[in-house]
């Protein structure tokens, strides 16, 4: 027992004490500002948001604490049981999810106790799969038998989330594993190959979406020529409302207009704790403003000085991220790093830039602040898993 | 490449990422700099509030226009006022914004100097349900109100005149039963609870050809975003979705002949249909009693009209199914013809009751018809010369035919609610009746009485035929695509026995003793049978089919009037009446001067009965 006391003592000693505080520093102002977002509300659910998030804030702590205390290498041996386990439980949601605002993806468990949601879990599993596949020194990452093969393990979970569908989730996929190749020193010539074939397939799609009416065809024309694109209509509509928004200006126009004058009303200084009045008057529903619009009731709120403030937090977790991808020698620890970092700064670069109107609405929710359990879970996990790269692969580490 | 190289490189690669991330938020921080400082007056602190106000632009209705372009439903803009209840927000409880809401409404009232036309409930369930939704607090205002807010210099928050088209209909109650009318559709639960939909309640037909043509009628409301302040002030307009107009529909319905019929069937209970034969347009549908449908704002309306016993709503010249009683006897006729059990120099002696077995069957002439040929039987409407018709061919002959006439069916014309009426046989009588079909059965269809129930519509069909020589097109109210009807059936009935029975209906109304004389008007050829049909007790519905001109003819009607005395002395002179009021309209006959439309309504003796 004395041993093992001592033990964690010496982990606790050896971890990043700057990650474990910016971290708390985020969690304690994700809490306070869902209270703010909440705390006017009459509704029974939402009212006490906050103690909920509260909880989540433990649950992800001792997540946290968990994996940093566990040794890494362990996720290894268990990497395929838990992305295949992943797997089941985005089938699952196909089959007896909830459906809420017209996509299925929440489990329930116990009637409504418990509510998860697996696409969240499948972005970390994914991670950590193809960094173990990766950073094996026997797979040799060079060969594009290999590359296909990674594209593969990515595609199977983003295309089961796209049927939910979430095409925003499954988004996040592509660029966290190409930039898990990059880092395992793929080939630059293949990275920016597939960069450059999405480019092309994305340029594709929407040309054959837009450029006949840019050209003039007449409507039949433009129909055949969209769905030679291979989408169906109903695939092409949400392009099309993805890339612009005028198409529903209505509905997620509506948000994002109210939710730049909830931004700009803020100010330099913003008007104050609890007092942003846009947000708490509330014309952003209820249902969004502590969970996806969260950053627009801080930047209100604490106006430009507290918006960058908050930016520069997770501006120090995605350096801080990085800084022990460059120190760590193992290259697994290396990959999950950095896969971790890179989903993590994606997260936050899309919220933040939907709430300040530069990109469409997606339901990306923003790290460690917005209100919800299952992402507070593996976002802390994540972080956990850095941690203890940080706490077993420093450099002295090694030599020993 | 050594290990050291590699992990150089992918250290380097790292580091490029890094930048980049880093890059990518200070791009946020510049564009955060750009709306939060230096674009903060647009969102000036010193107003308390801004909002985005979601401003519905209405898609306009199709209208619908009978033949000849006269418009039957329209859209007139109404002047709403509308509170936007999420600019008038407050803090802490609801019901303080609902009290807020409530004290503007006080306030409009006021200024506008019109009562409140709605409760603190109203707004207190707006509040709870509907939040992002103009809440339209005066509906129709008039221009003195309009006026005094325009000249009211001082702005109400969250308030604005709100636009609303509202469907009119030019010609009132006329052809109610056809138009239709609209009401709110309701959202469905789905969308609902959907924080990004923005629900707009949409005009939605409820019934006749506003529902059944709703899907070319409607039109989608589109929205625009302005961005307003405490004060009210409007800054910009953003997001316009344009709204889409609905198409408009051109009914086959010839609004004055339908005028016509309606007041010539005036307060009794009954129904007119007139059909053009040669492609089954359907020119006039009429039902009795008529409801008005601007006048069915109100729920108490609504209420009463449901629980009138005459069934105001019902479109008796569809729904309505009625024994048809001798005027199915052109139909018996024509069996009876072609089997070759009858022909034109068949004769049969009517002694003023048939029996068979043990069961009697009265002719209307207590005295008997004697020795009948079938252009008499035809004009005199004889029961026992009928009856021997369809004995002699056969009830499936019988059944046969008047299946394919469209009987014990649908039409398929383009509404609602459209009854089969009833075609009985065998199969239908032990199915239901538990019995066999027996002889005394076909007796009582061959007179139009038993079980049979046709409906006016199928009436109006079976006569077009008669008049076009033997065509069935389905009743259409859809103008236009196609010149042609939709030929549903080509009867083969030869020339002479058509002739013959078009002859026996000829003399209906041009015979001195002629059943329907009485609908005879003068310098035009019709044909025509009447029809009394006996329900219950003693009770009858009175029908006449007619057609006209009977050389070429362009008309084909069929009329119903429930417990009358009789085809031939109640719906015979209406029928004058209205062919008389078409052809004058059409040029084909001048007008009478001095002549009412009327109509002698004494009794003559005997008559009573006459079917």
């Amino acid at each position: 027992m004395r041993d093992k006391l001592i033990a964690g003592w010496a982990l606790f000693r050896k971890s990043n004490w700057l990650l474990t505080a910016v971290v708390a520093a985020l969690l304690l102002l994700g809490v306070l500002f869902v209270y703010s977002a909440c705390y006017i509300s009459e509704e029974h659910e939402v009212k006490p948001l906050y103690l909920k998030q509260l909880l989540w804030v433990a649950m992800g702590a001792f997540c946290y604490v968990s994996f940093a205390i566990m040794d890494f290498h362990q996720l290894k041996k268990y990497m395929w049981g838990i992305y295949v386990g992943s797997l089941a439980l985005l089938v699952m949601v196909l089959l007896f999810g909830q459906t809420i605002y017209g996509a299925r993806r929440w489990l329930l468990f116990f009637g409504n106790l418990i509510s998860i949601q697996p696409s969240e879990f499948a972005k970390l599993s994914t991670i950590v799969l193809l960094a173990g596949r990766l950073g094996d020194p026997g797979v040799q990452v060079h060969r594009p038998a290999e590359i296909v093969r990674t594209l593969l393990l990515m595609a199977l979970p983003a295309g089961l989330i796209m049927m939910q569908p979430d095409l925003g989730t499954a988004m996040v996929f592509v660029p966290a594993s190409l930039v898990l190749m990059f880092v395992a020193g793929v080939p630059f010539r293949y990275v920016g190959g597939l960069v450059g074939a999405g480019v092309c397939m994305v340029a594709f799609v929407l040309t054959t979406m837009y450029l006949p009416a840019k050209l003039g065809a007449g409507e039949p024309l433009q129909e055949r020529i969209a769905s030679m694109s291979g989408l169906t209509d109903y695939q092409r509509g949400r392009i099309e409302v993805f890339f612009n928004p005028a198409k529903d200006p209505l509905g997620a126009g509506w948000n994002k207009r109210q939710s730049e004058i909830a931004v700009g009303s803020g100010g330099l200084r913003g008007k104050g704790y609890l007092r942003g009045i846009q947000n708490i008057l509330g014309f952003l529903p209820r249902s969004v403003a502590p969970t996806d619009f969260i950053y627009s009731v801080i930047a209100e709120e604490t106006g430009f000085m507290g918006s960058v403030v908050v930016l520069l937090l997770f501006s120090s977790v995605i350096t801080l991220g990085m800084l022990i991808a460059l120190r760590t020698l193992d290259p697994f620890g290396r990959l999950l790093c950095a896969g971790v970092t890179v989903m993590f700064f994606f997260h936050v670069f899309i919220n933040v830039a939907m709430t300040v109107g530069l990109m469409p609405i997606t339901g990306i929710p923003l790290p460690l602040l917005s209100y919800g359990g299952s992402f507070m879970i593996v976002m802390m996990s994540s972080l956990g898993i850095m941690q203890s790269v940080y706490i077993r692969c420093d450099r002295r580490a090694s030599y020993q | 490449m050594s290990t050291r190289e590699r992990t150089d490189v992918i250290h380097l690669r790292i580091r490029l990422l890094l930048t980049g991330m880093l890059l990518a938020f200070g791009l946020l921080c510049i564009h955060l700099w750009r709306i939060q400082v230096l674009r903060s007056s647009e969102f000036s602190s010193s107003l308390d509030r801004q909002s985005i106000r979601r401003v519905r632009l209405p898609g306009i209705r199709g209208r619908i226009f009978d033949r000849a372009g006269r418009c039957l439903a329209d859209n007139q803009p109404q002047y709403c006022l509308a509170i936007y209840t999420e600019e008038l927000r407050q803090r802490g409880r609801w019901s303080r914004t609902i009290d807020k809401v409530d004290e503007v409404v006080n306030e409009m009232s006021q200024i506008l100097g019109i009562p409140r036309q709605v409760t603190k409930d109203d707004i207190a369930q707006h509040v709870q349900r509907r939040l992002p939704l103009p809440f339209l607090a005066w509906r129709g205002l008039d221009e003195r109100a309009l006026a005094r807010w325009a000249e009211n210099d001082r702005r109400v928050p969250g308030v604005d005149v709100y636009v609303e088209p509202v469907r009119v209909y030019p010609f009132g109650a006329s052809a109610a039963h056809v138009i239709g009318y609209v009401g709110r559709s309701n959202p469905s639960a789905s969308t609902e609870d959907n924080p990004y939909h923005y629900y707009l309640p949409e005009m939605e037909g409820k019934g006749g050809v506003e529902k059944t043509a709703d899907g070319r009628l409607r039109g989608r409301a589109g929205g625009r975003l302005i961005r307003v302040d405490a004060s009210g002030f409007k800054h910009d307009e953003t997001g316009d979705l344009q709204p889409n107009s609905g198409q408009d529909v051109r009914l086959t319905l010839d609004i004055e002949v339908q005028g016509m019929a309606e007041e010539i069937l005036g307060e009794r209970l009954g129904a007119v249909v007139v059909l053009d034969p040669r492609n089954g347009d359907v020119l006039a549908l009429a039902s009795t009693p008529r409801f008005d449908v601007t006048a069915l704002q109100s729920q108490k309306a609504w209420q009463a009209l449901l629980a009138d016993t005459r069934r105001p709503l019902m479109n008796r010249a569809i729904a309505g199914q009625y024994p048809p009683g001798s005027i199915f006897k052109p139909l018996v006729a024509l069996t009876a013809l072609i089997s070759g059990r009858v022909n034109s120099s068949t004769v049969i002696s009517c002694t003023g009751v048939h029996t068979i077995g043990r069961h009697e069957i009265n002719c209307w002439s207590k005295r008997g018809h004697g020795d009948l040929s079938m252009r008499k039987a035809l004009e005199q409407s004889c029961n026992p010369f009928f009856i021997e018709c369809g004995l002699r061919s056969e009830y499936r002959r019988l059944y046969h035919m008047a299946d394919s006439v469209g009987f014990g069916r649908r039409t398929g014309i383009e509404l609602e609610g459209e009854a089969t009426g009833l075609l009985p046989d065998d199969e239908w009588k032990r199915r239901e009746r538990r019995d066999a079909w027996r002889p005394g059965d076909t007796a009582n269809v061959s007179i139009g009485q038993g079980a049979l129930l046709v409906t006016p519509l199928q009436m109006a069909m079976f006569t077009g035929a008669l008049a076009n020589g033997g065509g069935v097109y389905r009743p259409r109210l859809w103008h236009g695509e196609v010149q042609r009807g939709e030929l549903l059936q080509q009867m083969a009935w030869g020339a002479e026995d058509l002739d013959l029975v078009r002859g026996g209906m000829h003399d209906v109304i041009h015979a001195e003793t002629g059943t329907g004389k009485r609908a005879l008007v003068d310098g035009v050829v019709m044909a025509g049978k009447t029809g009394t049909a006996q329900y219950g007790n003693g009770l009858k519905h009175a029908w006449m089919i007619l057609f006209a001109p009977f050389e070429s003819p362009r008309y084909a009607v069929a009329m119903v009037v429930e417990n009358a005395v009789s085809g031939g002395i109640t719906v015979a002179p209406l029928m004058r009446e209205l062919m008389q009021r078409i052809l004058i309209r059409d040029g084909v006959l001048l007008p009478v001067p001095g002549e009412p439309g009327g109509m002698d309504l004494e009794l003559i003796e005997g008559e009573a009965d006459a079917g």
